[in-house]
């Protein structure tokens, strides 16, 4: 039986405290559903952030000439680098979400990683297609092509 | 062979937080993981703690992480884990629970999950005189749901679980399944009113970590899919 003393407390003595282990980022080996999702995850927050800028710069499209100012801007060539990077967000994020629906509604799950595959292989060539003239304005720019 | 074998220790009473420490430990490339543990534990340092049971994959008791994977100790083979991470051996606790003591985790948690799908045939119709029986057929739908052991491999390397301690994670859930497709079973509107909510079904990304990890190899993301598919369309959900 365990006596309670001033030095040792009974409940002490006998219950060390568990440690806890917990936190939303964890070291794991990271396969094709993870990537998949984190890819998902980091496309669709860069979505967001990219829709309120949108919308912010379509506030100008009731005055002609600051309008035509924004778009002016927008022939830099960050813009370019930045329409690409767009459509390859877009792109991934669209693929990926046909991907779980597939999963979800026809219990595709078996051939998650086929689907990957298959939906990356689709999701490249759209990206090389849609983000011809972008890269290809880039290049003119710096004189490349 | 030689391995560097790596655990991750926690004794309550004299450290503050878990740290690594490193044995060399002979091995065979058929051993099974466990084995390396209980070389540690019997000829190194015997303070080392860990669950085991049967040590043949039935009881569900000594799943951890092994190599940043969430596996069963006692069946996976040394042979495929120096393959892919050259001649160290890593062990880790399950991720995101309490840790007791070294490789002990606190279940406690889990298995609160595991109690609130009501993991039990729900059927108020008088009993018959022998077993309430069932075809092949409709075994077949749900067998694969049945190997669960409930190690915990899958609910602990699930993401969600990770940033949600209240999630209930896949191994709940797929005992949710499991009842809810019994033909014998009549509960699917109360065991939907639980798994059909936010800390249920609805946090479930089909990140497929817990396909990955179960031991028994069960499609349980199929299962959550199909879950996901009955809470839609039952009339539970649409009088919410």
């Amino acid at each position: 039986m365990a006596v309670e003393t001033a030095e040792r407390p009974a409940a002490q003595a006998t219950q060390p405290s568990a440690v806890e282990d917990s936190g939303r980022f964890q070291r794991y080996r990271i396969r094709t559903g993870m990537f998949a999702w984190m890819m998902h995850r980091l496309t669709g927050v860069g979505l967001v952030v990219y829709l309120i800028i949108h919308v912010w710069g379509l506030k100008s499209l009731t005055d002609p000439t600051a309008f035509n100012a924004l778009i002016a801007k927008y022939h830099a060539p960050i813009y370019k680098v930045g329409e690409f990077g767009l459509l390859v967000a877009v792109v991934y994020h669209a693929m990926n979400g046909l991907r779980i629906v597939l999963i979800d509604f026809l219990g595709w799950s078996p051939k998650q990683k086929k689907l990957f595959v298959v939906l990356g292989i689709v999701a490249l060539v759209l990206i090389a297609v849609g983000g011809y003239p972008s890269i290809y304005s880039l290049l003119a720019h710096y004189g490349a092509v | 062979m030689d391995l560097t074998v790596k655990i991750k220790r926690y004794n309550p009473e004299k450290d503050d937080a878990p740290h690594w420490e490193s044995y060399e430990v002979p091995a065979d490339p058929l051993d099974s993981a466990l084995a390396l543990l209980l070389h540690v534990k019997w000829h190194i340092d015997g303070t080392l703690s860990l669950r085991k049971s049967c040590a043949h994959g039935i009881c569900g008791s000594d799943a951890m992480q092994i190599n940043g994977e969430n596996k069963l100790a006692c069946s996976v083979l040394v042979k495929d884990l120096v393959d892919d991470s050259g001649e160290t051996v890593t062990f880790a606790p399950l991720p995101s629970a309490p840790v007791i003591k070294d490789l002990v985790i606190d279940q406690s948690r889990f298995f609160e999950k595991y109690r609130s799908v009501k993991p039990w045939l729900i059927n108020d119709t008088p009993e018959p005189e022998r077993e309430r029986p069932q075809s092949p057929e409709e075994h077949e739908i749900i067998e694969d749901a049945t190997k669960c052991i409930m190690c915990g491999a899958c609910t602990h390397a699930c993401p969600s679980t990770w940033a949600d301690p209240d999630y209930l994670g896949p191994a709940a859930m797929l005992k949710a399944y499991r009842y809810t497709f019994d033909t014998r079973d009549d509960g699917t509107e109360e065991r939907l009113d639980i798994v059909d909510s936010p800390d249920g079904l609805w946090k479930c990304y089909t990140i497929f970590n817990c396909n990955q990890a179960c031991p028994k190899e069960i499609d349980i993301t199929r299962w959550l899919s199909a879950l996901k598919r009955r809470a839609v369309t039952s009339s539970a959900s649409t009088a919410a």
